[in-house]
């Protein structure tokens, strides 16, 4: 399937150079690249209006080497929207954008509660610390209570920006002696707290045993010194691992129960039962969307996917979890420009070859492959294992009833955290389903990232590639280190596919120019 | 009455050309990528102020 009709884009990799950014930005057409120039003129706005005007950012800038990364946010959106055009451009923006927001206003809010920065301490005694893998369902019922992550803005956001970003942190970690083949996710994590790096606030904590044995060691290095010497106490969510077993649904439900009590007695709030329902709606409807969503992508006219789809439904799901309203009025408008670009049968790239699942962990420091995928191969990849999250929808009307349903819904929504709820619960969530998907989708092939310092999955290979030439579907490994470039670069990532289409497939790239690219030192 | 429009129309012409102007600028800022080349440069003015200027309490 092909549209000749797009402008521009041709020759993407001609925009790339040895360092560490692009020669120049895309020439989209007059409309688009108008538009695309309002966006990026509104997001320095919106990083000057948040944290940039206050001086007590500035400084934090100049205490935390993490903040280096934030140089390069509007990189890492240009990076996304590379090659789109018309609705998908639109689409791209309005998820990326609020991102941008959602992400200086969590800055803002670390340094004002900081006791290095800003010091301000009525502010932190509100201020609940949450790990970076933790759904923040938990905090649906307490709207004066503040839950922010120190972990998404020290490590998982910076990866995103710049792909050396943690490899500072995984270093620090490794000198003092943690095994260096584990996942480097909590190992840079637990290196900003090893490095005194992380900014200290909040009346408490709460961490959440969230997605394997190594973010269980990187939390225990955290909560140490959270504990002992910034005397901030910590609560451990022990979420159930066989999520789907019925037999485990109490234990997980007396779980939320202590937690929620446990906020109650540090930050002396109350559980709000209208708010929690409120928010309840507002999870439902991103729920009802997504399902719309990937319906469409089902289809011959996929709209909303690749890493439109995946980094927002992270965000969306996981770190918003139904409590602010600016998500809702996104997936309103999401919906409406795919259902447009839907009608109009539009395409995000030059031409449509190949219908992919992502499935596995996906390659942290290389989050914008998605949009490589398509531009060079024109390969779609219709959905990825992180988004395909919860479907149920939860109780959300404020009844006696639903009042204990509750508590079990958000039971529910933490055991299937992005990531936990496929790599933990056994391997029909992660295998077997997989091969549902492919179906439903229609799909042809199968891009699997091998996270090498995952256990999780690693075990799973033989099954995988078993089950792959049982069902003739092309399986294609992509090995990766997750926060790690220095063990496989991007260009070690493109590799593995351009010789797989190359040699198994017998394909010429759409975009020749984007198959060897030299990006090693760029953001 | 004229004089004074007059006036207010000339400041309104030149504060239109201004903000042209400074749109034009902007989107050359903009096509020619210079804001990420800058704020590549300020880099390794940072990461030179986080080894040598920052006093941290690194243990485990």
């Amino acid at each position: 399937m092909k549209d000749e009709n797009r402008i521009g884009t041709q020759n993407l990799g001609s925009l790339y150079t040895d360092g560490r950014v692009r020669s120049r930005r895309e020439w989209r057409g007059v409309v688009d690249t108008a538009y695309d120039f309002s966006r990026w003129l509104h997001n320095w706005i919106t990083m000057f209006r948040v944290v940039l005007v206050k001086p007590r950012n500035i400084k934090a800038m100049f205490r935390y080497r993490w903040m280096a990364s934030y140089l390069a946010v509007p990189m890492m959106i240009d990076r996304h929207t590379q090659g789109l055009r018309n609705e998908h451009l639109r689409i791209c923006h309005e998820e990326q954008d609020l991102i941008v927001e959602d992400v200086a206003k969590l800055l803002d809010k670390l340094f004002r509660g900081d006791r290095r920065i800003g010091n301000d301490k009525e502010f932190s005694s509100k201020v609940v610390l949450v790990d970076e893998n933790e759904m923040q369902s938990i905090m649906m019922g307490f709207p004066t209570v503040v839950p922010l992550s120190r972990e998404i803005a020290s490590t998982y956001i910076p990866v995103l920006l710049n792909q050396r970003a943690a490899l500072h942190y995984i270093d620090v970690a490794q000198e003092y002696g943690l095994a260096g083949d584990v996942c480097p996710m909590p190992e840079a994590e637990a290196g900003v707290s090893i490095d005194d790096d992380a900014p200290v606030l909040g009346c408490c904590a709460v961490q959440c045993n969230t997605t394997c044995d190594g973010s269980l060691m990187g939390n225990s290095v955290i909560s140490k010194r959270l504990e002992l010497e910034d005397g901030i106490p910590v609560f451990q969510l022990a979420t159930p691992l066989r999520h789907r077993e019925d037999d485990v649904q109490e234990y997980a439900a007396q779980e939320i129960r202590n937690a929620i009590a446990f906020i109650e007695e540090k930050t002396g709030e109350k559980w709000d039962w209208t708010h929690y329902f409120e928010c309840a709606k507002r999870v439902n409807y991103a729920t009802e969307c997504r399902l719309n969503w990937l319906e469409m992508n089902r289809t011959d006219y996929p709209q909303v996917f690749g890493s439109n789809l995946a980094l927002y439904t992270e965000t969306n799901y996981m770190a918003i979890s139904g409590r602010l309203k600016v998500f809702e009025d996104a997936d309103r408008k999401i919906s409406a420009l795919a259902e447009k670009a839907f009608k109009k049968k539009r395409m995000a790239a030059n031409e449509y070859r190949h219908r992919a699942i992502i499935w596995g962990v996906q390659s942290h420091y290389y989050m914008d492959f998605l949009v490589w995928l398509l531009n060079c191969w024109g390969i779609v990849p219709l959905t990825d294992m992180l988004s395909m999250v919860n479907t149920r929808m939860i109780a959300d009307t404020d009844t006696p009833e639903n009042r204990e349903q509750a508590i079990y819904d958000i039971a529910w929504l933490t055991e299937n955290m992005i990531m936990r709820n496929r790599t933990h619960g056994g391997y029909k969530v992660l295998l077997d389903e997989l091969w549902e998907f492919v179906e439903e989708f229609n799909a042809d092939m199968v891009i699997l990232w091998e996270h090498m310092s995952c256990k999780a999955l690693d075990g799973m290979h033989g099954m995988f590639e078993e089950k792959a030439r049982e069902k003739g579907i092309h399986l294609v490994w992509v090995s990766h280190d997750l926060f790690d470039p220095r063990v496989i670069s991007r260009q070690g990532v493109r590799d593995q596919i351009n010789s797989y289409m190359r040699t198994v497939m017998n394909e010429e790239p759409v975009d020749p120019s984007l198959e060897i690219l030299n990006d090693a030192e760029s953001w | 009455m004229k004089t004074i429009g007059k006036k207010l129309l000339l400041i309104l012409l030149k504060l239109c050309l201004f903000a042209v102007a400074g749109l034009a600028l902007l989107f050359v800022v903009y096509f020619f990528n210079l804001d990420m080349k800058l704020t590549a440069a300020m880099e390794p003015v940072l990461t030179w102020f986080y080894d040598n200027r920052v006093k941290r309490d690194q243990h485990l």
